[in-house]
């Protein structure tokens, strides 16, 4: 198969897949975008996708949600794509995207609530199991704008988990949150993957990616460099940051970039 | 169809919630008890009869249709789509296992329902108002045609929904939204004075079109043609904003 040849999944043929991004390629009128990004995401994965700044990773979450539309190429989620069958394949999905939104007049668990209407399974016996577990549940009857960024976003990862997805999308999950909140997320993210749950997780926190993910993919200029699983790159390398150093590096050798 | 109904029931939770229902209830009562006063006042300073039980209703709905109904239907529609816009909470919604159609629709469905509401609202208080003070003139057929010139009147205000509405989806600010429907409405206003003959396929002259349903002669064409017009507005506009609301990067 034509994209899984440069970046082999030792072991993963049998699996199912859960995020399949073909030729994806969305280019900005400043010239950043995203640029021809094939992918493949397996069930029970954590795949962590880094990149610095302005490297496109916002721009494959938001295609990859259906927020925007590629210009070439495609998403699809459980097999079903996000331009053709949006419902179908956001049914078993949930995300954050840049910051977790929330309406500010309207309770936390109020919020929760009108998620829930979107899902037949989802009772408020679940709203309050979620609050509870991302460790909001003292502050449900309180209105989101009077949040720290830390509990906003611990209100983002409970919408996000609400509908007990199979697959949780999460744009920098840990922005504003101090050191206990983040071990409380990487606990539950780490309980939730046991379960069955496939992550896929950008972030700038590379220590945390190291902690939470298995699987490792680094998006640079638009281009997507490598992916390898965790376990390989730190056979190879002492950090997670000496790799991704050395492949950014690397990469800032090559004549074939996108901008040239 | 279980989608769009979450859609919708969310869409009128967020709009009770947001208290402009209430302020555009508030309103409405004023207009009612100033219009009674103002009457009241006629009455007894000058002794002219001023507006009978049932005469009430109409002559609320006349200032209603042209005033506040289309503001808060303005107000309304830009805050739920502009207003979602800006503040990045139209993402909470476009992110779940619902279609942009079945939101768009369901949105508009709201607005609807708002229109409905404050229509319905006006309507049982002015009848209200009309019977305290002039219990007289009140009879079946002119309550029977009140209710039609208020039933009526739900198109037109739909149909300039959905223009705020295609107006929201192609410009950023709903603050300029605001003006632009305010610029429209005065400007469409003076052209209807000015060149009559062309007043017809002007949106604002249907606002008071429930007058052709009460004439004694039913001007079946007349009302007819308009509906059509009105029509053709609408499934224009509810096209070319659920297109662009539906390409909108988010």
């Amino acid at each position: 198969m034509l994209l899984a040849a440069p970046f082999p999944n030792q072991g993963s043929e049998n699996m199912e897949k859960v995020i399949e991004m073909k030729n994806l390629t969305k280019l900005y009128k400043n010239g950043r975008g995203i640029n021809d990004l094939n992918l493949d995401v397996y069930k029970g994965e954590i795949f962590g996708f880094l990149g610095p700044n302005g490297a496109g990773k916002t721009t494959a979450m938001k295609i990859m949600t259906g927020l925007i539309q590629p210009n070439r190429g495609d998403v699809k989620l459980f097999g079903h794509s996000v331009i053709e069958e949006y419902e179908k394949a956001m049914a078993d999905v949930g995300c954050i995207i840049e910051v977790p939104e929330a309406y500010s007049y309207l309770s936390a668990y109020e919020n929760l609530k009108q998620l829930a209407r979107f899902y037949p399974d989802v009772d408020e016996k679940r709203i309050e199991e979620v609050l509870e577990l991302t460790g909001i549940g003292r502050y449900k009857d309180e209105q989101p704008k009077r949040f720290s960024l830390g509990m906003k976003q611990r209100l983002g990862l409970a919408a996000a988990i609400l509908s007990r997805p199979k697959l949780v999308i999460l744009d920098e999950p840990l922005n504003g949150l101090d050191v206990e909140g983040m071990i409380d997320i990487r606990k539950l993210i780490l309980s939730l993957a046991k379960e069955g749950t496939t992550f896929f997780i950008s972030s700038h926190l590379i220590h945390d990616v190291e902690l939470t993910c298995n699987k490792i993919g680094i998006i640079y200029n638009g281009m997507l460099l490598n992916i390898q699983s965790m376990d390989d790159i730190l056979k190879n390398y002492a950090t997670l940051e000496n790799y991704f150093v050395s492949e950014v590096e690397s990469y800032g050798r090559l004549p074939s970039r996108i901008d040239q | 169809m279980a989608v769009f109904q979450a859609a919708l029931i969310n869409e009128l939770e967020k709009l009770y919630k947001k208290r402009k229902v209430m302020v555009a209830m508030i309103l409405s009562i004023l207009l009612i008890v100033i219009g009674q006063l103002l009457i009241l006042g006629v009455r007894t300073g000058l002794g002219i009869r001023g507006a009978g039980s049932a005469e009430f209703p109409l002559l609320v709905l006349s200032v209603a249709v042209n005033t506040i109904l289309p503001l808060f239907t303005a107000l309304v529609a830009i805050d739920s789509f502009s207003g979602e816009f800006s503040q990045n909470t139209m993402r909470i919604t476009l992110t779940r296992p619902v279609s942009r159609f079945k939101v768009f629709t369901a949105k508009v469905v709201a607005i609807g329902l708002f229109i409905l509401a404050i229509l319905a609202f006006l309507f049982v208080f002015s009848l209200l108002a009309g019977l305290i003070f002039n219990v007289k003139s009140t009879t079946l057929i002119g309550i029977f045609k009140t209710i039609l010139a208020y039933g009526v009147s739900f198109f037109p205000m739909l149909v300039f929904a959905l223009g705020v509405i295609l107006l929201a989806n192609i410009l950023k600010s709903g603050i300029s939204v605001f003006f632009l429907s305010v610029l429209f409405f005065i400007l469409f206003k003076a052209v209807e004075l000015l060149f009559v003959s062309y007043s017809g396929i002007i949106l604002t002259s249907y606002f008071d079109w429930y007058n052709l349903w009460l004439a004694n002669s039913f001007p079946f064409l007349k009302i007819f043609r308009e509906l059509l017009m009105m029509l053709g507005y609408g499934i224009m506009f509810f096209t070319g904003a659920y297109y662009l609301f539906d390409k909108k990067e988010f």
